[in-house]
C-alpha cells in the first residue's frame, strides 16, 4: 500500500465520517495542516480527532497506541498516510 | 411583587415548512397564509440532507412516508396543507447555515442556530456575552440518537461515532446554539411533550421580571422523524399533526429594550406554568386550571380582558378536547375567538414560541389568523390576550401576551 | 429576599437506597464501581461502572430510571414530612438525561423493523426524559409547576438552581427538585468511543488517572421557603444561599481551557450569598476523573479560591459518575458535609496533581468545622453550574 493510496482512503473518511463536502476533502493538500488553531488549516479539533482514529483503526485494521503521543501523525495527510503505512506493514 | 421589570419582545426568528425569516416574514404570513405559501411555489422538499443510516428507524425523513400519514384529522382545524409542506426545505436550510460549520451541526442544531441568529438579527442584536438561552424541545435531537445506535448495531464498537455522541443528549441544540451566538449566560434545555416552546419562553420572561436575567434567547425547535411519527401515533392512538421547525424570540427587560431604541414586537405581562392531574402520555379529566387564574394575576388582568386565545390543539382529539374544556371551565360561554397554528404547521416545540411571536402581531395589528389554512381572512379582535398549552402528560402553561 | 432551605433528603445511589447508605459509603470512603452487571460489554474495553444494587418502593413496571427517581422522591418528601396539601402545591424540576432510555433500547436492539408490541410500546411511552417528572407529580400529587431541565452532566444540580427560582419567584413555595438517571448503553458506548472511561475505578485529581467511571442513581432535595418551613414546624438541613450558571460556548464537549465558564459560575455563586471566597470551607468538585475537566477545575478552583485554604474533594471517586442524577446527589453529599462537619473523601487518590495545590481530602473523610459550601456540576455543551450551601 502506498501513501497516495492511503491519502486517498484518508479523504473518503473525511467525507464518509467527518461530513467533510466531498470537494473540499478533495482539496486538502498532503501538507496542509490538520489541527484547529493553525492558519491555513483544515480546524479539526479534538472530536474529529478520535473520530479519524477510529475510522482509521476500522478501515485499515491497525491499533492505535493511546499511551502513546501520536499528535506529530496527524499533523497532516502526508503525516497520516505514513504513519498508516508503516503501521499496515508492521514496523 | 415590587422591582418586577417588565419583558419585551424584541425579535423574532423562524423556520419551518412555511416561514422562513424574523418578525416581518411571520406578520407577512399571518395576515394572509395563502398568499405566502402560494408564493413559495409550493412543494419543494425531498428527504432531509443529513439522514445517513440506509433506511434505519428515524433515518428517513416525514416525506418518505405515502401522502396522508401527517394528516390531521378531525379535532381543531381538519384543514391541514400536504405532509410535504411540514418540512424545512434543506435548501432554505442550506442558505443559513455556513458549509463550514454545518459539517459538524446535526440537522436539529442547525435548524435552532439558524432561527437564533434570525430572530437576533431581527432584534437588531449581536453577539452579547451576557446573551441566555432557553430551548424547549419534546423530541432532542432523537435522530443522532438513533444514528449512534445504528453505527454500533450494523459494525459493532468501532462503528460508534464519537462526533454524534454529544448529539444523544438533549441539551445538544443550545450547545450548538450557545457557541454559534457566543451566549455565555445561563443556557436551559427544557423538555416536555407538546408545550415546550410556550415553557422556554415562560421561563425565559419569568427570569427576566425577577431581575435575574438580562437579554435572553428563548424558543422551540424540534425535527420531523419517522419513528416519532410511528411511535407517538401508537402511543396515542390520535392522528397528531406533527411538524418540525425552530422559533425563537428575543426578550429583553422593558427600559433595555426602550433605552437601546429597540423595536418592540410585544409584551408578556404574565407566565405561569403548573400541573393538572394526568398519567404520562395521558390527558386528564379535571379543568381545575389554575394556571390561567395565576399567569391573569401576574398581568393584573382577569379574564373578562382577554380578547383572544391561541391554543396548543393539534389534531389529538383528546387532548384537543381536553384543552376545550380546561378553557370552557375558566371562560364559560364568553370563551374568546381562538386559534391552534398547528393544523397549518405541524406540532413541534418551535410553535409553542411562534405562537407567542404571533400573540405579539395580533395585540398589535387587532387580528386573529384564521383557524383554516384555506382561507386568508383574519377575525378582528381587540386587547389583551393568553397563549395557552396543555400537554398530554399534564403539564399546563399560559402567558398573557399584550402590545 | 427568600431565603431557601433544603427540609428532605432522598438517595438511590451505588450504594443502596436510602439516604443513610450513601453517606456512610461516601464517608467511608468505600468505591462502588464495580463490574457492570446490566449491560453486555462484550467488545468494549471498559466494563466497569457503579450500579444501584436494589431499587426499593417503585413499581417493576416503571422503567429503571422511573424507579430511581420514584424511590429517591418519596424519601425526600416523607423526609420532609410533606402532608398531602402541601405536596399539592409543590413544584417539581428534575434533572434528566437518558429518561427511560436503556429500556427503549431492549427493543431497539433486537425487534426494531416490528411494530411495537405492548411491552415494548410500555417502554417507548416512557422514553422521554420528561416522564420521570410527570411520573413524579402523578404518584406524589404535586401539581405545582413542573419543569424538566436536560444539562447533561450538571442536569441534577441545575434542577435545584431552577426549584430555587420557583420559590424565590413565589411561584411555589415547596419544590422536589433533583435529578436521575440509569445506566444506559448509549452512554456507556458513548463515553467507550470518546475513550474518556478508565479501565480501573477513576482517581480524581490524580496525576495517573486515566478517566471516569459510568454510574447510576437519583437524589431529590425538598427546597422550601425557610418562612413556610418554620411555619410548618419543619426543621432544615441547610440553607440553599445562592448558585451560579454559566456557559463556556466554547466546545461541544471539551471545557473551555482557561476554565473561564467554571470560574464565572463559582464567582457568580458566592456574589449572589453575598458571601468571600475565606467563607467557603469545602469544594464538592464536579471531579469526574478525566484528564481535562480534572486539570482545568483545579485550576479554575485556584482561580477563585486562591490560598484560602479549602477542602476539595470528589463524590465520583466512589459512586462513579452518575450522569443527570451528579449534580443532585454531590448536592446532597455537599449539604450532609454541612451537617455533619465531617468532609468526605476522594478515593483512589494515591498521587495527587501537581496542578491540584489543594488538599484534596485522600481517602479518609475528616472531621472539618465548616460553614458554607459549593457543590460543582459541569456539562456537556459547557454548562457549569456551582450550588451554593450554607450551615443551618
Amino acid at each position: 500500500m502506498e501513501t497516495k493510496d492511503v491519502v486517498e482512503e484518508l479523504r473518503g473518511i473525511f467525507v464518509n465520517r467527518l461530513r467533510f463536502d466531498p470537494a473540499r476533502a478533495a482539496a486538502i493538500e498532503p501538507e496542509t495542516p490538520l489541527p484547529k488553531g493553525v492558519d491555513g488549516g483544515v480546524g479539526l479539533d479534538s472530536l474529529d480527532f478520535i473520530e479519524l482514529s477510529i475510522a482509521i483503526e476500522e478501515r485499515f485494521g491497525i491499533v492505535m497506541d493511546e499511551s502513546q503521543d501520536l499528535a506529530p501523525h496527524f499533523a497532516s495527510l502526508q503525516t497520516l498516510s505514513r504513519f498508516v503505512v508503516a503501521r499496515v506493514a508492521g514496523t | 411583587m415590587n422591582g418586577r421589570r417588565r419583558v419585551a419582545i424584541t425579535g423574532v426568528g423562524v423556520l419551518n415548512a412555511a416561514i422562513t425569516g424574523g418578525s416581518a416574514a411571520l406578520a407577512a404570513w399571518l395576515s394572509d397564509p395563502t398568499a405566502v405559501a402560494s408564493a413559495r411555489g409550493g412543494p419543494c422538499q425531498g428527504p432531509e440532507p443529513s439522514a445517513t443510516s440506509s433506511g434505519g428507524p428515524g433515518s428517513a425523513g416525514a416525506s418518505a412516508h405515502p401522502p396522508g400519514r401527517l394528516r390531521a384529522r378531525g379535532g381543531v382545524g381538519g384543514h391541514v396543507g400536504a405532509p410535504h409542506s411540514r418540512v424545512v426545505d434543506p435548501e432554505r436550510l442550506a442558505g443559513l447555515i455556513d458549509g463550514g460549520e454545518a459539517r459538524r451541526m446535526s440537522r436539529v442544531c442547525q435548524l435552532t442556530v439558524a432561527a437564533a441568529r434570525l430572530a437576533l438579527a431581527d432584534a437588531g442584536l449581536g453577539g452579547d456575552a451576557g446573551l441566555g438561552l432557553v430551548v424547549g424541545t419534546e423530541f432532542g435531537d432523537l435522530r443522532s440518537t438513533v444514528e449512534f445506535a445504528d453505527g454500533f448495531l450494523s459494525r459493532g464498537p468501532t462503528g460508534l461515532s464519537p462526533l454524534l455522541f454529544p448529539n444523544t443528549v438533549m441539551n445538544t441544540m443550545a450547545s450548538a446554539t450557545a457557541i454559534a451566538v457566543q451566549a455565555r449566560g445561563s443556557t436551559l434545555t427544557l423538555a416536555v411533550p407538546a408545550v415546550a416552546g410556550e415553557l422556554a419562553v415562560a421561563r425565559a420572561a419569568a427570569g427576566i421580571e425577577a431581575g435575574r436575567l438580562g437579554t435572553v434567547l428563548a424558543g422551540g425547535v424540534d425535527q420531523a422523524g419517522e419513528l416519532v411519527q410511528r411511535v407517538a401515533r401508537r402511543i396515542t392512538r390520535s392522528p397528531d399533526a406533527y411538524g418540525e421547525g425552530a422559533a425563537f424570540l428575543v426578550l429583553e427587560p422593558l427600559d433595555t429594550a426602550l433605552a437601546r431604541g429597540a423595536r418592540l414586537l410585544g409584551e408578556i405581562r404574565g407566565a405561569a406554568w403548573r400541573a393538572m392531574p394526568a398519567r404520562s402520555c395521558a390527558v386528564g379529566r379535571g379543568t381545575d386550571a389554575r394556571g390561567i387564574d395565576e399567569a391573569l394575576e401576574r398581568a393584573g388582568l382577569t379574564a373578562a380582558d382577554i380578547g383572544w386565545l391561541y391554543t396548543s390543539a393539534s389534531g389529538d382529539e383528546p387532548r384537543d378536547t381536553w384543552e376545550a374544556a380546561t378553557l370552557r371551565a375558566r371562560f364559560g360561554q364568553r370563551t374568546p375567538p381562538l386559534v391552534s397554528l398547528a393544523p397549518v404547521l405541524g406540532r413541534h416545540a418551535g410553535l409553542g414560541a411562534l405562537h407567542v411571536a404571533a400573540a405579539g402581531w395580533t395585540a398589535r395589528s387587532g387580528l386573529l389568523p384564521s383557524s383554516t389554512p384555506s382561507s386568508s381572512r383574519a377575525r378582528v379582535v381587540a386587547g389583551p390576550g393568553l397563549v395557552h398549552g396543555l400537554a398530554r402528560g399534564g403539564t399546563h402553561v399560559v402567558l398573557a401576551v399584550d402590545a | 429576599m427568600t431565603r431557601i432551605v433544603v427540609t428532605g433528603l432522598g438517595t438511590m445511589s451505588p450504594f443502596g437506597a436510602g439516604t443513610e447508605a450513601f453517606w456512610s459509603g461516601i464517608a467511608s470512603g468505600g468505591c462502588a464501581i464495580r463490574p457492570i452487571t446490566l449491560l453486555d460489554t462484550d467488545g468494549f474495553r471498559c466494563r466497569i461502572g457503579a450500579e444501584v444494587p436494589e431499587i426499593i418502593g417503585a413499581s417493576p413496571r416503571r422503567s429503571r430510571a422511573d424507579r430511581l427517581a420514584v424511590a429517591a422522591a418519596r424519601e425526600a418528601l416523607r423526609d420532609a414530612g410533606l402532608g398531602p396539601r402541601e405536596r399539592r402545591d409543590a413544584g417539581v424540576v428534575v434533572g434528566a438525561v437518558g429518561g427511560g432510555m436503556l429500556e427503549a433500547e431492549a427493543w431497539y436492539w433486537t425487534r426494531k423493523d416490528d411494530e411495537p408490541d405492548r411491552a415494548a410500546l410500555a417502554a417507548l411511552r416512557a422514553i422521554l426524559p420528561s416522564t420521570h417528572a410527570e411520573v413524579l407529580g402523578g404518584a406524589f400529587g404535586l401539581r405545582g409547576p413542573r419543569e424538566t431541565v436536560v444539562a447533561a452532566c450538571s442536569s441534577g444540580a441545575v434542577a435545584l438552581a431552577l426549584g430555587c427560582d420557583l420559590i424565590a419567584d413565589g411561584r411555589a413555595r415547596v419544590v422536589l427538585a433533583g435529578g436521575a438517571d440509569s445506566l444506559t448503553r448509549i452512554c456507556y458506548m458513548g463515553f467507550n468511543a470518546l475513550k474518556l472511561l478508565d479501565l480501573e475505578p477513576c482517581r480524581p485529581f490524580d496525576r495517573d488517572r486515566r478517566g471516569m467511571s459510568i454510574g447510576e442513581g437519583a437524589a431529590f432535595a425538598v427546597l422550601e421557603d425557610a418562612e413556610h418551613a418554620r411555619a410548618r414546624g419543619a426543621g432544615a438541613y441547610a440553607e440553599l444561599a445562592g448558585y451560579g450558571m454559566t456557559t463556556d460556548a466554547y466546545h461541544p464537549t471539551a471545557p473551555h481551557p482557561e476554565g473561564e465558564g467554571m470560574i464565572r459560575a463559582m464567582e457568580i455563586a458566592l456574589a449572589t450569598a453575598r458571601l468571600d471566597p475565606r467563607d467557603v470551607g469545602y469544594v464538592n468538585a464536579h471531579g469526574t476523573g478525566t484528564l481535562q475537566n480534572d486539570r482545568i477545575e483545579a485550576r479554575a478552583i485556584r482561580a477563585v479560591f486562591g490560598d484560602a485554604p479549602v477542602l476539595v474533594s470528589a463524590t465520583k471517586s466512589m459512586i462513579g459518575h452518575t450522569m443527570a442524577a451528579a449534580g443532585s446527589l454531590e448536592a446532597v453529599a455537599t449539604v450532609l458535609a454541612l451537617v455533619n462537619q465531617q468532609i468526605p473523601p476522594t478515593a483512589n487518590l494515591v498521587n495527587p496533581d501537581p496542578d491540584a495545590t489543594f488538599d484534596c481530602v485522600p481517602k479518609i473523610a475528616r472531621e472539618h468545622a465548616v460553614e458554607c459550601a459549593i457543590s460543582n456540576s459541569f456539562g456537556f455543551g459547557g454548562q457549569n453550574m456551582t450550588l451554593l450551601f450554607r450551615r443551618r
